[in-house]
């Protein structure tokens, strides 16, 4: 007997500020488009238990990429990318994820991200409101300084080993020690990208000034974090929540920065939530 | 009532030596490291995995790699079966709370893996203090 999953996998090309990307993505489910950003340094199968949920694939039609030079995703195929060091911007970042909704041909899509992909939801929802329905940023904050390292990929050490292990306690010590692992076994894939991805997370990324110009009654913001987050501890999103005109706040108890990969059954409930304002407010 | 230290020392020898996350990639594993309790110090001597020695009474020029300083209340935290948030590993506690990362931090990263597994097992052993 084969056992098939559910879920299946494409690429697209797509163009984004002159680079030519060939975009890997996951995809399951019809109905709303949901699309899914993983976290800094990981690829889409953070989203794995959210990809094969009957409960959310029967009203959503999933879908989870990997970011250029993540997972399947190479880096431009028309550059010498090996030849500059690589700082993932808020503006290549955002002009990404629109181009990929424009090839998917995606109408009013969600955007669901977690850290780093929560951050960029914040900037899709002050620069490009009228793309989506709603944004979801996952222990998510206006500004996250302190993570923009170079022990990511420092040569003396084992990259691989110090990005994995040196976001082991960002996960809650209650999620299954299974899903923590396959956590750790995403970071150790992705030391390379991880500090280029960190330049956004916590330089290019500050929104400190910028919360008052977000409408959340344009384009609903629900931001969901963490109690276990020391990174975006719960009051940094909640703060950032209270200044977005409409922000909503969800706290997330005993779990950490990447629940739907440490812990999906946990992560659900919460989103379960999310998507029941976003319906509320938007029809 | 806090568990003596050479009773501490051994029970955590004997988790580590028999961890079998540690284990199974342990060689190279081998750094000095102290734990800095205030009340109490103890430098933890590591070899291809396995506690090599620990001691538990160090003088002032006794050497070490790396150094985890905190109060005994955030060691007591740490030692909690499921630590409140913010002392569940040693960056959160170094971002959020009293926990300083001190000494040559090279080492510490060249051995991040074992190192924050080995960290956890203080839930199972406890602190000496």
């Amino acid at each position: 007997m084969v056992r098939h999953s559910p879920v299946t996998g494409r690429y697209v090309t797509i163009e984004v500020d002159g680079k030519e990307y060939k975009v890997f993505y996951l995809h399951n489910g019809s109905g709303q488009p949901l699309i899914c950003q993983h976290t800094a340094g990981a690829h889409n199968h953070q989203w794995r238990g959210l990809l094969e949920d009957e409960e959310f694939t029967s009203q959503y039609n999933i879908i989870a990429y990997d970011l250029p030079r993540h997972g399947k995703s190479d880096p431009p195929h028309n550059t010498e990318w090996w030849k500059e060091e690589y700082r993932l911007t808020a503006e290549h970042y955002v002009n990404f994820i629109v181009k990929l909704c424009d090839a998917l041909e995606l109408k009013d899509p969600i955007f669901m991200g977690s850290s780093f992909g929560g951050n960029v939801a914040l900037q899709l929802a002050l620069r490009r409101p009228e793309r989506f329905k709603a944004v979801i940023p996952v222990e998510a904050a206006d500004y996250a300084p302190g993570f923009f390292l170079d022990w990511w990929r420092h040569p003396h050490a084992n990259a691989a080993q110090v990005c994995a292990s040196g976001v082991w306690d960002l996960m809650a010590p209650q999620s299954p020690d299974m899903d923590r692992w396959l956590t750790w076994h995403y970071y150790s894939q992705g030391s390379e990208a991880f500090r280029g991805d960190l330049y956004f997370y916590s330089v290019d990324h500050d929104l400190r000034d910028e919360l008052q110009n977000i409408d959340g009654r344009r384009c609903p913001v629900v931001m969901m974090t963490g109690t276990y987050d020391y990174l975006t501890p719960p009051e940094a999103t909640e703060n950032t929540a209270r200044q977005i005109r409409g922000g909503v706040y969800i706290e997330m108890e005993e779990i950490g920065h990447f629940p739907m990969s440490e812990n999906h059954e946990v992560f659900r409930i919460y989103l379960r939530e999310a998507l029941r304002i976003i319906k509320e407010r938007t029809g | 009532m806090a568990v003596d230290v050479k009773t501490w020392a051994s029970k955590f020898k004997n988790l580590t030596d028999n961890d079998e996350t540690i284990q199974c990639m342990g060689k190279y594993y081998t750094c000095r490291f102290m734990y800095d309790m205030q009340d109490r110090k103890v430098i933890v001597e590591m070899h291809d995995g396995k506690v090599k020695h620990i001691n538990t009474d160090p003088q002032p020029l006794d050497p070490y790699d790396f150094a985890l300083r905190a109060s005994p209340q955030t060691w007591r935290e740490f030692a909690k079966p499921i630590p409140k948030p913010m002392f569940h590993g040693i960056f959160a506690a170094s971002f959020c709370e009293d926990l300083k990362l001190e000494g040559n931090l090279m080492v510490l990263m060249q051995n991040l893996r074992n190192f924050t597994v080995q960290f956890e097992l203080l839930r199972k052993c406890g602190v000496p203090v």
